[in-house]
């Protein structure tokens, strides 16, 4: 949520806002009105007190605005010149153009009538705000798999996916207990227990192909404690790219050397990551590691020559 | 603060209600708050022009009669001050409601959430089951995102410090033209000062602040401009034949044009653009993927096997 601005300019803001709200929310309750306007109740009490005071010249109580709001519900009348919304600013045409786009693509492919009602918003949009360039957002989740996480979690059920595992591969499904959505390195995650593995996993989102809401409840499912995983220590050693390299192993730029102690959790990914380096990674411990790299690019290049 | 908020409300009212435009002596005899000497209150009107400006309001300046010389006016109209995106259905306002709920807990939280306000006023009841269950979500980007968006809106010139790919630090200067994301990263595009030449950058790759130009405010964002186009437009995509082991290279199975079945691999076809990110791609799959075509993908990929044999051996 955002933040309540204080500044005159902001409060005065609010308040213009705050006008055709009201006018099209008559009789909305002084809790639900401090909500939505994301401040304290007594915050908004101050600024109803303040409209309480505005109004055309002239200034009696024909021209002032009439607020009611002692009853704990809010009322407005005679306030007709503020009555319309104010128009969209620049920033808030962006955020509404980038948030058509990603509605856009999560939109079934059934429902093109839908989308052409998004096409027209963006166009009307577009002709109102000032910014000549366009702005687009491709989602890394379909926000339909998305919406079916959001409800399992709701409604506390478990919700079996079709999931692409990267490290091995794999496409499998499973039934998870989803606990919660966390984001993390710019990714989203359902963090969750994964029923086959009777332990805690995390399932990267955008990897997640299906989704169904099953009918298990959450108390029916047998709960293990998870073990702590072991993880596998290794050396590499960045020859070439490092920029690559650190977002690539997601080490500190800070902690960046030619040689580094890296963490992982799967031997699989590490052997995947520094093949794609393409030579500019070398494992350099443990020597496991590093032979069976060495042996997979030469039984790869023995097929490329062979053929 | 209060008494400076309802001068600006009074001044809005009066200025949006007026059918002709309003003299300054007429703002000071009747708009509530104006006191103090003239001076006093000149400055005072200056400043709250200035401030309603900033607020979106356009204040226009106009005199009764264009043929003398009279002292000039004010008024704000209305058509210019209200919300206008024609008849909107309530189908309309649940996408729109949908697109600014994207923005929860995310960069432009404050203005999607503000936009939201705005239309939940325009007094139509939002028909969000019409829609199908979906809840797209934005991903967090740099901590001034809204700085960027903020410099689009007034053409001012940003500065970033920016990883390069071999870690240096730069300090670059753009005049932002667009910003979008894709696959969780956000992209920034626009004019290099110091390079003069469009460039793009990567949100994440930005280090630190990102500073605003009070200065150097007023370039023109090229129409039209689409980052991801821009920049692919420059290069035209290639095709490369890929063998696939049978189950196995799910990532480059969703990009296939086609695909027949040759026993134990599949052999597909696919588009690519950047060779090197190609070749990255397909060695992330190990022994069960393997180029075929083109020649010279192949011989490249030859190489980088080298030289990583070279590195363990």
């Amino acid at each position: 949520m955002s933040k309540p601005v204080q500044t005159p300019l902001g409060r005065t803001a609010r308040l213009l806002d705050l006008v055709p709200f009201l006018a099209s929310h008559q009789g909305i309750e002084l809790k639900a009105l401090s909500d939505n306007f994301n401040v304290t109740e007594s915050q908004m009490v101050a600024d109803l007190t303040t409209l309480w005071m505005c109004g055309l010249p002239g200034y009696t109580p024909l021209e002032l605005m009439d607020l009611s709001f002692e009853s704990g519900f809010v009322t407005i009348h005679n306030a007709e010149t503020l009555s319309n919304p104010r128009a969209l600013n620049d920033e808030e045409i962006i955020a509404l153009l980038l948030g058509l786009d990603i509605v856009m693509a999560s939109l079934p492919s059934d429902r093109n009538d839908l989308k052409l009602l998004a096409v027209d918003l963006i166009k009307q949009l577009s002709i109102r705000s000032s910014i000549p360039s366009k702005m687009s957002a491709v989602p890394a989740t379909p926000g339909s798999v998305r919406a079916i996480i959001e409800s399992s979690l709701i409604e506390k059920r478990g919700v079996e996916i079709l999931y692409h595992s990267s490290y091995s591969d794999e496409i499998s499904r499973r039934i998870v207990i989803p606990i919660e959505l966390r984001q993390e390195n710019g990714f989203e995650y359902l963090w969750g227990v994964c029923q086959s593995a009777h332990a805690l996993r995390s399932f990267r989102l955008d990897r997640i192909q299906e989704a169904v809401v099953k009918s298990t409840s959450i108390d029916a499912v047998p709960v293990t404690a998870t073990e702590p995983s072991q993880g596998i220590s290794y050396t590499i050693h960045a020859h070439s790219r490092p920029r690559q390299v650190i977002e690539r192993f997601a080490i500190n730029k800070e902690a960046f050397t030619a040689n580094l102690q890296v963490v992982s959790f799967s031997t699989e990914w590490i052997k995947r990551s520094v093949l794609a380096s393409a030579g500019s990674v070398e494992v350099v411990e443990p020597p496991t590691i590093r032979s069976e790299i060495l042996h997979s690019a030469q039984s790869l290049l023995a097929r490329y020559q062979g053929r | 603060m209060s008494r400076k908020i309802e001068r600006l409300i009074n001044l809005t009212i009066a200025l949006l209600a007026t059918k002709r435009y309003l003299t300054k002596s007429e703002i000071f005899r009747s708009v509530d708050g104006y006191e103090g000497s003239e001076e006093t209150k000149e400055r005072m009107f200056e400043r709250d022009k200035d401030d309603l400006r900033n607020l979106g309001v356009a204040i226009e300046v106009g005199s009764f009669d264009p043929v003398f010389e009279d002292e000039a006016g004010y008024r704000i109209k209305p058509e210019k001050y209200s919300l206008d995106l024609g008849e909107l259905s309530g189908v309309q306002i649940a996408l729109l409601s949908l697109a600014a709920e994207a923005w929860r807990g995310a960069a432009l939280d404050a203005p999607a959430h503000n936009a939201l306000t705005k239309l939940r006023s325009v007094g139509v009841e939002s028909d969000l089951d019409a829609l199908p269950a979906i809840a797209p979500r934005f991903n967090p980007a740099h901590k001034d995102f809204q700085i960027i968006t903020n410099a689009i809106s007034k053409r001012a010139r940003i500065s970033f410090s920016y990883v390069s790919s071999n870690l240096e630090i730069q300090l670059r200067t753009i005049e932002p033209f667009a910003i979008a994301t894709r696959d969780s990263f956000w992209y920034l595009a626009g004019n290099d000062v110091e390079k003069s030449q469009t460039r793009s950058f990567r949100l994440d790759r930005i280090e630190g602040d990102i500073s605003i130009s009070k200065a150097n405010q007023g370039y023109e964002i090229p129409d039209g401009f689409d980052l991801f186009a821009h920049f692919e437009s420059q290069e035209l995509p290639e095709i490369a034949t890929v063998d696939l082991r049978k189950g196995k290279a799910q990532l480059l199975r969703t990009s296939a044009l086609t695909t027949s079945d040759m026993g134990e691999w599949d052999r597909i076809t696919t588009r690519y653009i950047d060779a090197e990110r190609f070749i990255e791609l397909v060695l992330w799959h190990g022994e069960d993927a393997l180029i075929i075509e083109p020649e010279s993908l192949k011989k490249q990929i030859i190489a980088k096997l080298n030289e990583i044999v070279a590195r363990h051996v």
